[in-house]
């Protein structure tokens, strides 16, 4: 399955705040993601007490976990072969 | 039909109403007259009740010199055949109207750290204000300072005509006054109101520090937590034999030094922030990528202070009482 | 409606008409109705319902000079629970009362603050073993009646409980002394004249931190806490039924107000407003007036000589003129004059400048002007300590959190410990 690196749209009406998310291609937009590596805050605010009117804005992000080698390989992994006792109880 | 009511001749005169449907009721009954007002239906009496008899006796008795400000120190309110100075309400001898300080010793703080450039522990401990009453004072000036540089008006009257109501504290130059307050007061931790049975010899010499560790592990001792430790080395070393002077001299270098370090500490702070954002300046924005490990999520992923909306956790801010989102902080 | 209270008052006869009818309008009573012995007890009841605020208006004065310690579960044979329910009714008429209980019950926390204040010297000579020595709580001393050691003065925990209010921003606003009630500081805040470290915070319920800065727009605080503009006295004309009512209820306390000024012969020398803010005409510009505009065109002068000529001897000539026409005394303005006398005149003169610029006559004030303080503020003025306030800047900064110490408790309230006692105890919601 493809991996992507893309945005999960959260905050209310009007006021958007993105997480940046690492899930398969093919899962809904907010559906659970593998995992949420940054956020995105679209909206421009000033720094407070800042009298220039020059906007910024916030993004935090793990450019660090990125680059983790379980990402690299984004083809299909398969699932590792565990004994059966292993595997959680379905009741 | 409204309601009828006899009334006295003389208050007839003021108190008529007249509506729809009142003509017929004063036709048959002309004794009595009707009050039908859409809004009200009681006039106000043209008579005193006593509560108010008695008011207007106090105003115009005991009253009377609560009416204008002498202009020379408070007046509250003294009970019967007490004479009290700073109690503003007679019934509760807890609350006490203490000092505040007058325009000129503020001044002479702002002076001797803005321009001398003293600390502020050590201007503290000079005049026994509170660490965070002087800064807060310096700040005070210097917005002041700032509004009479950009010449907006001050509220000067207003300032005279309460400072003359208030019980003031004057600071005089190049003399010993008295504190202004208590300045080394120690909060009482919750982990210090219980009380506990713990055994030791009775040898045992059992300081401060043990009684902190007997506490909690990680409570530090009332020593460490005091505003003004350094005030406490001077007066151990006075009790030594150190001269007063070296040590109030030691004491100024060590309260510059803990100032320094606090000073220190908070541009390092800021310089590891700096260190972890890379800022990207473009046309219309900047934008700061601010680097952080997302692994710190707590044990469940839930963890508060992870980075990013949370998922599986529900936000309150639908549920009632949360429609209005009141800041909890102003930076 | 609100029934009316009959206060001092029997409930007065009414006809069976009235009765039929189930309204509570019968409040006209002729005189006989009223019995001495029932205004007696009717006024205890009534001064047991006095409800004190956070307020400097004249009847809140008179309301908390006249308070008598309620006394609650002493003597009566109220329940515990009663007497928990009556203390935190009175308690809460003064603390917020404009706050829902349910926001209040939110904001109440069972831990107290407190501090002790750490003597640097004994903290110096010991390091605390002489506590513990002995059997574990200190060497016996005998001590002297006289010590200060032996008063035991309580830390009155108590009257702590109201402290979260404090932090509210409306309650603080007021307590600064820059609004004249709670509910107005509150609108204050509400209109965005209240700013919280620069910034304009519109919400009365914001909790100050410990280091905020809080500054009221100066206007508005000269406007609450000035003496009040009336309107013009030709302005309540009786126009209806309703207001020619109220004209004769006017009339009275007119009347009642002219007895109490002749009786005053102090203010009236001074030619002040009417105590009574409601019914009274402005009596002070008339008095003020001819000296105003003298000021007015003294400083005009002034400045324009100022301004013409720098640094020279001929200034203060031309001063001389001004002081003495404004003197009003000598023909010859050199002549009569020493050095000092004309130095004094000058600083007199300088002084009347610098006050009628810092307060001026200006009739489109929401408030008399010059400005003055408004009538019994005195009684109600203190700061508490968890606040620094600055006036000059209408500003103030929330120090900490208000804690108690041996003997005081930072937050002001009117009542007693005990009744202060039975309210927290409401509120630890174990009942």
């Amino acid at each position: 399955m493809v991996v992507k690196i893309r945005l999960a749209r959260f905050g209310r009406k009007n006021s958007p705040f993105y997480n940046i998310v690492v899930a398969h291609a093919r899962t809904a937009r907010n559906n659970k993601p593998l995992e949420v590596i940054g956020t995105y805050d679209p909206v421009p605010k000033p720094d407070p007490y800042d009298e220039s009117g020059r906007l910024h804005k916030d993004i935090k992000l793990d450019s660090l976990g990125i680059m983790e080698p379980k990402y690299r390989n984004t083809e299909p992994r398969t699932p590792p072969v565990l004994p059966r006792e292993a595997l959680p109880q379905q009741n | 039909m409204p309601p009828l009511i006899p009334t006295l001749p003389p208050a007839a005169s003021s108190i008529i109403r007249t509506s729809a449907g009142t003509a017929r009721c004063v036709a048959q009954l002309p004794q009595q007259v009707p009050i039908a007002a859409s809004f009200s239906t009681t006039a106000s009496r043209p008579k005193f009740s006593k509560a108010r008899r008695l008011f207007r006796a106090w105003e115009r008795m005991e009253g009377r010199i609560y009416r204008r400000p002498t202009g020379d120190g408070p007046q509250y309110l003294a009970p019967r055949g007490v004479e009290t100075v700073d109690r503003p309400f007679p019934l509760n001898p807890h609350f006490k109207s203490t000092k505040v300080l007058d325009d000129r010793a503020r001044e002479m703080i702002w002076e001797k750290i803005m321009r001398g450039g003293e600390t502020i522990k050590a201007v503290s401990a000079e005049f026994g204000i509170d660490i965070r009453r002087v800064a807060a004072v310096v700040r005070l000036k210097e917005v002041e300072k700032d509004w009479i540089a950009k010449d907006k008006p001050l509220a000067k009257p207003y300032a005279k005509a309460v400072l003359s109501m208030l019980p003031k504290h004057f600071i005089k130059p190049n003399v010993s006054n008295p504190p202004f307050e208590p300045i080394n007061e120690l909060h009482v931790h919750p982990y210090t109101m219980q009380q506990i049975f713990w055994p030791t010899s009775e040898s045992r010499h059992f300081t401060r520090e043990d009684a902190a560790k007997a506490f909690h592990p990680t409570l530090l001792s009332a020593d460490k937590r005091v505003p003004h430790p350094e005030l406490v080395q001077m007066e151990r070393e006075v009790h030594q034999g150190r001269l007063l002077w070296d040590a109030s001299e030691r004491f100024k270098q060590n309260v510059m030094e803990s100032e320094r370090k606090a000073a220190e500490k908070q541009v390092a702070k800021a310089a590891y922030e700096e260190k972890k954002t890379t800022r990207i300046n473009t046309e219309r924005f900047e934008f700061r990528f601010k680097q952080f490990n997302a692994e710190n999520v707590g044990l469940r992923g839930r963890s508060r202070n992870a980075v990013g909306w949370r998922y599986g956790t529900p936000h309150d801010d639908r549920s009632k009482g949360h429609q209005i989102k009141i800041p909890t902080s102003v930076p | 409606m609100k029934p009316r209270r009959f206060h001092g008052l029997k409930r007065p006869l009414t006809s069976i008409n009235t009765r039929t009818h189930n309204l509570p309008v019968s409040v006209f009573t002729s005189s006989t109705a009223r019995s001495n012995s029932a205004d007696t007890v009717a006024d205890k009841r009534f001064r047991a319902l006095q409800k004190l605020r956070q307020s400097w208006n004249k009847y809140n004065l008179y309301n908390i000079f006249k308070a008598v310690n309620p006394k609650i579960g002493l003597g009566t044979t109220q329940t515990f629970f009663q007497q928990k329910w009556r203390a935190k009714g009175m308690l809460r008429t003064y603390h917020g009362e404009h706050i829902v209980e349910r926001k209040w019950e939110r904001m109440f926390n069972r831990r107290l603050l407190s501090v002790i204040d750490m003597d640097t010297e004994s903290m110096a000579k010991m390091d605390g073993s002489e506590m513990a020595a002995g059997r574990g709580s200190g060497i016996d001393q005998r001590l002297r009646p006289g010590d200060k050691r032996t008063s035991r003065t309580l830390t009155p925990y108590m009257q702590m409980t109201f402290a979260p209010m404090e932090r509210r921003l409306d309650i603080a606003v007021f307590r600064a002394m820059f609004a004249s009630s709670a509910r107005q500081a509150r609108q204050f805040c509400v209109h965005g004249a209240v700013k919280v470290n620069g910034k304009v915070v519109p919400y009365p319920a914001y909790r100050l931190n410990p280091g905020d800065m809080f500054q009221v727009d100066p206007e508005r605080v000269l406007y609450a806490t000035g003496l009040p503009k009336l309107p013009p006295s030709d302005s309540n004309q009786p126009s209806s039924h309703a207001g020619e009512n109220e004209a004769t209820e006017e009339a009275v306390e007119k009347e009642a107000e002219a007895i109490s000024e002749e009786e005053s012969e102090v203010l009236a020398a001074k030619a002040e407003q009417d105590p009574d803010t409601t019914d009274a005409p402005e009596a002070a510009p008339v008095n003020m007036k001819p000296t105003r505009t003298q000021i007015q065109d003294l400083t005009a002068q002034a400045k324009a000589i100022l301004s013409e000529e720098p640094l020279s001897l001929d200034l203060g000539v031309g001063r001389d003129d001004k002081a003495s026409s404004e003197e009003a005394a000598p023909s010859d303005p050199i002549a009569g004059l020493t050095d000092s006398e004309l130095k004094k005149l000058e600083e007199r003169m300088e002084e009347h400048m610098r006050e009628e610029k810092e307060n001026p006559h200006d009739p489109s004030k929401p408030y008399v002007t010059p400005w003055r303080p408004r009538n019994y503020m005195a009684p109600f003025a203190f700061i508490p300590q968890y606040l620094e306030v600055n006036q000059n800047i209408c500003s103030a900064v929330y120090l900490r959190h208000p804690v108690a110490r041996k003997g005081n408790a930072e937050v002001p309230t009117p009542y007693p410990y005990e009744t202060s006692q039975l309210a927290f105890n409401w509120y630890l919601r174990r009942r």
